[in-house]
């Protein structure tokens, strides 16, 4: 057992430095879809935020509350709930997005949301309200003072985008039921790493397991320094 | 430029609690306004609301001239307003003394100039690539008041400017805005104590029981236009 264990890890090894096709195929794919969707979740995510952090409104509390609550959701559950819209027999079936990239990329949207919003409106919240005030009164219009607030909080910012990402690109739930895991389309790491151990096949799983734990190793270093920087002097 | 700001029949109230109840209060180019009170009554309330930072319940506060468009979200470009302890942006000193002149569109070069010369009158020029969360609460100050000098303000409320500084920063403080007062700015300070800075004021203000009270000149004006 420990020999076959030592062989199927130097053979994953091999099968990462070797450059294997398929396997940065689902690593491309990964990154590919991950990248997009945090690109498209980040700015209006943390324009609401700002918005729960710095406007009163009425009911403002249930908002924030709502968005807390979405953070927990299980990621199997929103890629259920896609699944019956991105259906055939769907609202949205005639999109004809169900088992494609652009299905998994609203998924992980959906999944990097609520998140993104709950961590930077705690940015926001911790941000001194003489700033938007200094702000204003140097002659910033509301639009400028909003950046400069986002200045601020730029390191608590970038650590709520690197969460965020690092949630979507090793989320197995949504990625497989409304992907599809089809090769060279819909496979990416997580969902992968499921299949070839249904399978039996080691090796690809834990070099893609590999790929995901140096992630998520790089991404809680950044994250580590990052707060090192944000500390207060 | 002078500035005269005109404020009628000011009302703030938070809940049932009214703060004041101001019927007319008038700033002219070139005043110097000690604007006292004890601690709660509502000064820096009220200067909040006269520099646009705060809305009145009812009443209205107009600024003459009137550089403001009708569609920009800034506030009045001569009027600046600067908090008990100033709010320094991460960044240097010459950066934080940047930041307004950048909102003015104006040319690299003069924004190097401009911050060149207030680095100078304001005595930090040692400290212009410092980073600006490391000064003292004197240096912080007086880069709060080199901040607003490099946009020629025509109106200038400053809350407490003394308030945790030891003697020599009141004093370098206070001829800061002497200085500022020279040059023609308006200024109104609050304070509950009697300073080096409330010395330069020529008007007295008394904010008490949700009204102000102007209760005569401390010396005669030096700068009155």
């Amino acid at each position: 057992m420990q020999e076959n264990l030592l062989e199927t890890s130097i053979l994953s090894l091999e099968l990462l430095f070797s450059f294997d096709a398929e396997l940065w195929d689902i690593i491309g794919v990964s990154f590919r879809v991950s990248m997009i969707a945090i690109s498209i979740a980040t700015l209006p995510a943390i324009l609401i935020g700002f918005a729960l952090a710095m406007v009163d409104f009425k009911g403002r509390w249930m908002v924030v509350a709502l968005f807390n609550a979405l953070m927990a959701v299980p990621t199997v559950v929103v890629g259920l709930t896609l699944y019956l819209l991105l259906s055939r027999s769907g609202p949205f079936g005639d999109l004809h997005l169900l088992f494609t990239q652009p299905a998994m990329i609203i998924g992980q949207v959906a999944l990097a949301f609520p998140l993104l919003v709950c961590m930077s409106h705690s940015a926001f919240q911790s941000i001194d309200k003489r700033a938007w005030e200094t702000a204003r009164t140097l002659g910033a219009n509301c639009c400028y003072a909003v950046i400069t607030i986002m200045k601020e909080a730029r390191f608590a910012l970038l650590a709520a985008v690197l969460a965020g990402f690092g949630r979507i690109i090793s989320e197995v739930g949504c990625s497989m039921m409304i992907g599809g895991n089809i090769m060279s389309y819909t496979r990416n790491i997580p969902t992968a790493i499921a299949l070839e151990t249904s399978k039996g096949m080691f090796a690809q799983g834990i070099a893609l397991g590999l790929v995901l734990l140096i992630l998520a190793l790089l991404l809680n270093f950044t994250l580590a320094s990052i707060r090192g920087k944000g500390q207060l002097v | 430029m002078g500035v005269e700001l005109r404020a009628n029949n000011l009302i703030k109230r938070y809940g049932a609690r009214e703060l004041f109840n101001i019927e007319e209060l008038k700033v002219q180019e070139g005043d110097s306004l000690h604007l006292s009170g004890d601690n709660g009554v509502g000064k820096t309330t009220l200067m909040k609301i006269l520099a646009g930072l705060d809305k009145p319940c009812s009443g209205e506060v107009a600024v003459t001239p009137n550089m403001k468009s009708k569609w920009s979200t800034r506030l009045h470009p001569k009027v600046v307003y600067l908090h008990q302890t100033p709010y320094i942006f991460s960044g240097t000193v010459a950066a934080n003394l940047a930041y307004g002149l950048k909102l003015k569109g104006l040319a690299n070069r003069q924004i190097k100039e401009t911050v060149c010369h207030a680095l100078a009158w304001a005595r930090l020029e040692e400290l212009a690539d410092h980073s600006a969360h490391l000064l003292s609460g004197g240096e912080k100050q007086r880069l709060a008041l080199a901040r607003a000098w490099v946009l020629a303000p025509g109106l200038l409320f400053l809350d407490e400017p003394t308030a945790n500084l030891d003697q020599q920063s009141v004093a370098s403080v206070a001829d800061l805005i002497d200085k500022m007062l020279e040059g023609g700015a308006a200024v109104m300070v609050s304070s509950h104590q009697k300073n080096p800075v409330t010395e330069l004021c020529y008007r007295q203000l008394l904010l008490s029981e949700g009204q102000v009270t102007e209760f005569g000149h401390q010396r005669e004006a030096r700068y009155h236009a």
